[in-house]
């Protein structure tokens, strides 16, 4: 109301003026009628009030135009600091969007706030308790019910120290919480409140750093203070645990979970819990420099005193919850960006699992909550100066956005080598030791500027690994700038703790009965819990013997489960652990199948590698000599088939788990070969083919028949009226992308064979002929030739190769045939060894000739066309002829061949590639949607965008960067994971997919200037399909190429449902219920009706997913076989099931929808269309099987309704399957 | 199915039960045909000759692979069938199954080397009276179904009149729908239809050479017809010379008339790159006010560009798309 005063105030001396502008106001906010009166008012009554009428004329006058007004110099430089500290103006947005998301409601803190004073004065006045002798103290505290979590080595009757308790000297807030930098942890875990409860300086001596003296009088101090606080007496009315970080026992520390009372300190609805850590103080008579990471503060009885910097670090850990709390709050406050940087960093780390969670984590990551501080800390004060060669690392500015500071935590954690080069961020005093100490005893190393504990002590190196290859992982994404997924949602939003996708090889490890081949008890005791230890080393092993086989290998458990809780109750002195651990592997394909691993050479005078190497492989190790002539000692996996080379890095894995800690098959479970079986066929028949065909099977045999046939064709050159230019493969056979290994067919083999294995593949060919004058300049006679042409190479090639069978095939052989113009016939060719093919010529003139009856101004641009002639064309038989002509033209003879070069082209690059292909296809087509949904060229494009990317490297020879490499899945399961996630989640709705099969893509205006003119704007209207997925690619810029025909919306919604509940099915992974079968076995409930097929006729019927074995068998007459000999036995392509299936869909279109999968399926399903159910009027071309609906009473008999007769539908489907048809079950 | 007492009439359309053998009944609607009322299209002329409005009966829902014998057989009771026209809509030379025949007359240009050594016969031929037209030899062919489209139109035609009238009587009973013998149907006609696809070499020569013949046959035909002559001009009676594109070098026909090319007809574009727009005339940037303006509008669009973000993040806000767990 003010600005309205304001207004009128100010409007006085220019009454001229106003009702001009009142009117360009009017007009310019005109689209949007109610536009805020007071935000209008309020800027106008600003501009008004200004005195200098003529400038606001003035600077009115261009904006006229537009309504919007400049942004004053605040806004611009918000929008210019979000566009460019950030990786975009909108990434900004959101991660503002994000961040109050993952923080504790400041509204609830206030019950917390009380609970924690009333805990503080509960604790200020805490009784003493005489010092006394540790065994002693925990019995009487045994009969309270609380255990003492002493730790090894345990005290021992006859220890002469005593332990005691006092009131604490201070308790101090620490961590994350009173920095207010809290990040909601996954899976609703709770926000931790860290309180550091000071034991008094008192307690301790000096000599108590030896043998773990400090820790048990630590762990009497909280076991005492747990027993107070649990008695009813201290009206906390809390349940209070142990837990101990990274299952330490050392580390040990008091959670308190509030019971839901509805009192003033009931913080339940925070969803926060207390821990308590016990610390000292740096006044503690334990000298800090006894607790370097060399020295060795653990007498055991052998002697030797070798350094335990595991130990020292726990110890030293006491020491740092206060110097952390100060020097993250000095960053906070010195910093503007830096809480969140820190909350992203979390947030990344989180979703990763790289933390806390009932899902898998990366082991030693789940209580590194002080390593991400430590990080920035060491990124923005930069590296100490160290021995290490290379100069130290820079400070960053300080006025770096929270997205820089993320993103360069990230560059770090990606490029620095922590188990080389020790991290330690600089600080303002020396720190305390020499960064050389802590290399050589500890495997990775990150100190910050308190200098005291070592951020990275508990990590395996495999799991360092994990969070470098992360990392670099998440850098690419943010670079990427073609990717499908939003970065934002990608790196901060998805949560990419799935096995499935993560990892190429994930194993399941049952640890009951592990035991380590070699032990040593002053190594366990510096680790403080035997299975950590034995966790450790496993790791280190593994990751020894993989070496450059793979980027990680990684050791995933929850941190904490319903079954098994971080969190113990006070009874419980130790923590209890996990018998099961999860391994995964991220390969690096260009050396993880090396069939060789070689060690020393023979005459190397250095004989500790030789033990060394003999030791890591034991009796795999074996002196070898190569063909170079090398004798060197080296261990050889043994392989034979291709399949069996993907698993060779499990071999390893297994091999070492074996040999070190004696872990057999049954203890190491994986997942690869179940996988194999899926793309196989049965043992039995599989073995029949390879008796019969022998060594020319699979890819490489059709490609050597595709040669051998080429050069036959080729060497009839003079029996040709016209030489042979080109043969383009378009088969998938050729490709490596069929889901089974082509197979060849002999009339022999087939007898061998029961009949429902004798499907034979015909691979699919394009020949080209030079060009020539001579053909004839109309459609059906074009056709009539290729015929000409056919018969003539059919009968060369029978003359000149001895045991081939050549036959035209005119068509299809249904009601599609009747299109002339279309290219349909084809030379049907079976070679003596037993491949078949189908060749099809490609004449270029076609398109022309139908381009010319397409085009809109008919083959004579000049000639003016009425309109409705025009109409009456497009409705004309020769139109639509026309129009599906050229697009089986287009697709057959132009998308087809390039489509199938590129595809083979990144088999080579990528060796999951194929695999990937395979098993994805195989599950289109256990799930009913392969062939007669969705095109098989459309599950390639699909597959390959996980390998393309950006399509950087596409037709490239140079070696792809490893960080490329391993983003790409190496196995084709990973591969098969990563596409059942991407269907699941993709909204075809909302946008297409881009594959950049053919080259990265092209920007946006370079595709407008120079992408028009090379396809014609004139191009045919495109027939009308009903698939709604797009899937573009350089050569199909629509993208509806191989999704033109389906799937429509509702196969596509279902093909989304049921990727995702076989995602789902992946992540049972977890809990070892996985079985690989099932998530090929298809539901049938939802289908109106089935049709069961008789198995025992279907010539595919080996293929199936599920093919029963005894149906597999001989035929049942003996002399059955005598007089097949006689007829010809190798129909390629013969496939009556599918036959039958493409009929009735074609059939029924507008009646139901019809599902089958064409692998053997012995099935199909249909539902009705739901639009039929109800009756309607009748129609001459209602376009489905009717019933006249019987009147109810007369009065309705004018209506003339009929309804969808669907037994005579059933009926029909019967006949037209009669002796393939074995039952219809009408279901609904 | 217990037969059905009374006829049931839709839409003027009488519903014929037919009985499968799986116990269920399908119903062809039937009624008399009517002539096209609309005797203007010239299309529909050779339809109205083919079926007699008096005798012929138009059906709907025939099942989808129903073949003329079944649908004969089906009428016997009412009289002989004279001919029955399978799904005439969709295309005129249908009533067979055979669809490779192509007996069509198109004329083209043509002069494959294979049609030059038939020239003679073709020659011969062509002098002969019209009716001796070269035959073609049609593929082999052994019956088999043709399976279409459900919910199928057809027309029955009759020998006599008086069988429509006995039409109706049909209605009143169930009849089964007999399947006739010679085309297969199910497995056989799946394994009956791969082999007839596959025809004798020598059959497809004989095919296509003969059908190269009729082909060359018609060319030549329309080649007399037609007054182009190659190198002649054509005049038409007023005198005027018509201009063409054409021949191999982009020679007019009658004359060294140029014409524009494809390209400019039909886009209005005479080369295929693009010219370079023409520089502006006046200077940008010149003028201070011109810069400022500009700066004023990069601004602008900065702001804009930064609303628009700013209302779509906060569109996916709302739909809680930031809840990252």
């Amino acid at each position: 109301m003010a600005s309205n005063l304001k207004r009128k105030r100010g409007g006085e001396p220019t009454p001229r003026k106003s009702p001009k502008l009142d009117i360009e106001e009017s007009v310019a906010g005109s689209d949007d009628e109610g536009f805020d009166e007071g935000e209008d008012s309020g800027s106008e009554g600003e501009e008004w009030g200004g005195t200098g009428t003529a400038m606001d004329v003035d600077r009115r006058g261009p904006s006229s135009s537009k309504p919007k007004k400049a942004p004053t110099g605040e806004e611009l430089r918000a929008i210019r600091e979000a566009t460019d500290l950030y990786r975009s103006s909108s990434f900004k947005l959101q991660i503002d969007a994000l961040l109050p998301n993952v923080r504790p409601k400041q509204s609830r803190t206030v019950p917390l706030e009380k609970f924690l004073l009333k805990l503080h004065t509960f604790l200020m006045q805490l009784p003493s308790v005489e010092p006394q002798h540790p065994l002693e103290a925990a019995r009487k505290l045994q009969k309270k019910g609380v255990a003492v979590s002493y730790c090894a080595p345990l005290p021992t009757e006859d220890t002469n120290w005593k332990v005691a308790f006092e009131k604490p000297d201070d308790i101090t807030l620490v961590g994350s919480w009173p920095n207010k930098v809290s990040v909601k942890a996954k899976d609703g875990f709770q926000y931790g409140v860290d309180i550091a409860v000071q034991m008094p300086d008192g307690l301790f001596q000096e000599k108590d750093y030896l043998n773990a003296r400090f820790f048990q009088k630590k762990a009497f101090y909280l076991a005492s203070l747990a027993n107070s606080m649990q008695s009813t007496k201290s009206g906390l009315n809390v349940d209070v645990f142990y837990e101990s970080t990274a299952g330490d026992p050392r580390l040990t520390k008091l959670v308190l979970v509030p019971k839901p009372d509805g009192s003033q300190t009931d913080f339940t609805k925070l969803n926060a819990r207390v821990c308590i850590i016990p610390s000292v103080s740096p006044s503690n008579p334990i000298p800090l420099h006894r607790l370097s990471p060399a020295h060795s503060n653990l007498r055991v009885n052998d002697g030797a005193n070798l350094p335990t910097p595991v130990y020292n670090n726990a110890l030293l850990t006491a020491f740092s919850p206060k110097p952390h709390l100060l020097s993250t709050y000095n960053l906070i406050h010195s910093i503007p960006a830096f809480a969140d940087a820190l909350t992203l960093l979390r947030i990344w780390a989180n979703q990763r699992g790289f933390g806390e969670g009932s899902k898998l984590c990366v082991k030693g990551f789940e209580n590194a909550g002080n390593l991400w501080p430590a990080l920035l800390e060491l990124l923005i004060n930069g590296e100490d100066s160290t021995t290490r060669g290379a100069p130290p690392r820079k400070p960053l500015g300080k006025g770096l956005s929270s997205y820089q500071l993320f993103k360069s935590a990230l560059s770090c954690l990606a490029t620095q080598d922590f188990s080389k080069h020790p991290a330690l961020a600089k600080s303002a005093s020396k720190h305390k030791y020499p960064p050389s100490e802590y290399q050589a005893n500890h495997t990775a190393t990150l100190v910050d500027s308190s200098s005291l504990v070592n951020a990275l002590s508990y990590i395996p190196p495999g799991c360092i690994d994990m969070i470098r290859h992360e990392a670099a992982k998440t850098i690419e994404t943010l670079q990427s700038s073609a990717l499908a997924v939003d970065p934002f949602t990608d790196v901060f939003l998805h949560d990419h703790r799935d096995v499935a996708t993560r990892f190429d090889i994930i194993f399941k490890v049952d640890l009951s009965s592990a035991k380590a081949r070699k032990s040593s008890l002053h190594e366990a005791l510096d680790f403080g819990s035997a299975t950590n230890h034995l966790l450790f080393n496993m790791n280190a092993l593994l990751r020894k013997a993989l070496g450059d086989r793979i980027h990680a290998v990684a050791f995933l458990q929850p941190s904490s489960t319903n079954s098994l809780p971080s969190t113990r109750p006070l009874t419980q002195a130790h923590p209890s652990t996990s018998s099961t651990i999860f391994v995964g592997l991220v390969l690096d394909p260009a050396s993880a199948f090396n069939l060789v691993q070689l060690g020393p050479a023979a005459d190397s005078t250095d004989l500790e590698a030789l033990t060394a190497f003999q030791e890591l492989w034991g009796s795999k190790s074996e002196m070898r000599r190569f063909k170079d002539g090398r004798i060197a000692e080296s261990v050889v996996w043994d392989v034979k088939t291709a399949d069996e080379r993907a698993h060779v890095p499990a071999m390893v894995v297994r091999h070492i788990l074996q040999w070190h800690f004696g872990l057999g098959e049954e203890h190491v479970q994986t997942w690869q070969s179940a996988y194999d079986s899926v793309i196989r066929m049965p043992k039995e028949i599989a073995t029949k083919y390879i008796q019969g065909a022998g060594s020319s099977m699979g890819f490489k045999g059709a490609m050597q028949a595709f040669d051998r046939l080429v050069k036959s064709v080729k060497a009839l050159d003079d029996e040709l009226p016209l030489s042979l230019v080109n043969a383009s493969p378009i088969s998938e056979s050729l490709r490596y992308t069929s889901t089974f290994s082509p197979v060849p067919l002999t009339q022999s083999l087939a007898a061998a064979l029961p009949p429902n294995a004798r499907y034979l593949q015909p691979i699919n060919i394009v020949f080209e002929f030079e060009q020539s004058g001579k053909w004839p300049d109309e459609l059906k006679a074009i056709q009539k030739i290729k015929l000409a042409f056919f018969e003539s190479i059919g009968t060369g090639l029978m003359k000149s190769v001895e045991g081939l069978k050549a036959s035209v095939v005119l068509g299809s052989g249904n009601i599609t045939d009747s299109n002339e113009l279309m290219d349909k016939a084809y030379l049907e060719i079976v070679t003596p060894e037993g491949w078949a093919f189908h060749a099809r010529i490609w004449h270029n003139r076609e398109a022309t000739l139908l381009d010319r009856i397409l085009d809109d101004n008919g083959p004579n641009p000049h000639v003016v066309v009425s309109k409705k002639r025009k109409q009456q064309e497009r409705k004309g038989k020769e139109y639509l002829d026309a129009l599906e002509a050229k697009e089986v033209y287009d697709r057959r003879f132009m998308h087809a061949p390039r489509h199938h070069r590129a595809v083979a082209a990144l088999n080579h690059q990528y060796a999951a590639f194929s695999g990937t292909c395979r098993l994805v296809k195989r599950w289109f087509a256990s799930h009913w949607f392969l062939g007669g949904h969705v095109s098989e060229e459309a599950v390639e494009l699909l597959c390959a965008q996980f390998f393309v990317l950006d399509g950087k490297h596409v037709g490239t020879d140079v070696d792809i960067p490893k960080n490329t490499l391993s983003v790409v899945p190496s196995t084709k399961e990973r591969g098969f994971a990563m596409v059942m996630r991407f269907l699941s989640e993709w909204k075809w709705e909302e946008g297409g997919l881009w594959v950049c099969l053919y080259g990265p893509k092209k920007a946006e205006g370079e595709e407008e200037s120079d992408g028009a003119p090379a396809v014609p704007k004139t191009a045919p209207a495109k027939a009308s399909g009903t698939g709604v997925w797009t899937v573009s690619t350089d050569m199909d810029k629509d993208g509806k190429l191989w999704t033109r025909k389906g799937p429509d919306v509702i196969v596509a919604k279902r093909i989304r449902a049921i990727a995702g509940a076989t995602w789902n099915y992946m992540q049972t992974m977890e809990d070892g219920t996985f079985n690989v079968q099932g998530m090929f076995i298809h539901p049938t409930r939802d289908y109106d009706f089935l049709v069961h097929l008789n198995p025992s006729v279907i010539p595919r019927y080996v293929h199936n997913i599920a093919a029963d074995e005894s149906l597999l068998g001989k035929g049942k007459f003996a002399n059955d076989r005598l007089r097949k000999q006689e007829q010809d036995l190798v129909l390629p392509g013969f496939d009556p099931a599918r036959s039958l299936f493409d009929d009735l869909q074609r059939t029924y279109a507008d009646t139901f929808r019809i599902f089958f999968d064409p692998y053997g399926g012995d099935t199909y399903g249909a539902v009705w269309d739901p639009t039929l159910k109800e009756s309607r009027p009748f129609r001459v071309l209602g376009g489905y099987s009717s019933v006249p609906v019987k009147k109810e009473n007369e009065k309705a008999k004018d209506r003339g309704l009929v309804a969808l007769n669907d037994s005579a539908v059933l009926g029909e489907i019967e006949r037209l399957g009669s002796d393939l048809v074995k039952s219809v079950l009408k279901q609904r | 199915m217990s037969p059905s007492t009374s006829s049931t009439t839709v839409n003027g359309f009488t519903a014929l039960p037919v009985s499968y053998p799986s116990s269920a009944t399908h119903y062809i609607y039937a009624r008399r045909h009517e002539g096209s009322e609309k005797p203007n299209a010239s299309t529909r002329n050779r339809k109205t000759t083919d079926l007699p409005t008096g005798r012929t009966l138009f059906l709907v829902n025939v099942p989808p692979d129903a073949t003329e014998r079944e649908l004969v057989l089906l009428f016997k009771p009412c009289g002989t069938v004279e001919k029955v026209v399978l799904d005439f809509d969709a295309h005129d030379s249908q009533d067979d199954d055979d669809s490779d025949d192509g007996g069509e007359d198109e004329d083209a240009e043509k002069d494959g080397d294979r049609a030059m050594q038939e020239d003679v016969p073709s020659r011969k031929r062509r002098k002969v009276a019209k009716e001796e037209v070269p035959k073609v030899v049609p593929l082999p062919h052994a019956p088999h179904r043709t399976i279409r489209k459900t919910g199928l139109t057809a027309y029955v035609v009759f020998l006599d009149a008086s069988s429509l009238d006995r039409v109706s009587s049909l209605a009143t009973k169930t009849r089964p729908w007999s399947t006739s013998s010679e085309e297969p149907s199910g497995l056989a006609h799946y394994s009956a239809m791969f082999r007839n696809l596959r025809p004798p070499l020598d059959l497809i020569q004989e095919h296509v050479d003969t059908y190269m013949e009729l082909f060359e046959y018609k060319l030549a035909k329309s080649k007399q017809k037609s007054k182009y002559r190659k190198g002649e001009a054509i005049v038409d009676d007023d005198g005027f010379t018509l201009v063409t594109r054409g021949g191999a070098y982009g020679k007019t026909l009658g004359g060294g008339v140029t014409v524009a090319s494809k390209r400019f007809q039909r886009s209005g574009e005479t080369s295929s790159r693009r010219r370079r727009p023409k520089e502006k005339q006046e200077k940008e940037g010149f003028y201070a006010f011109q810069r400022a303006e500009k700066q004023r509008s990069e601004l602008l669009n900065l702001k804009k560009k930064w609303e628009e973000d700013k209302a779509k993040v906060e569109k996916l806000k709302q739909s809680r798309k930031f809840k990252p767990y």
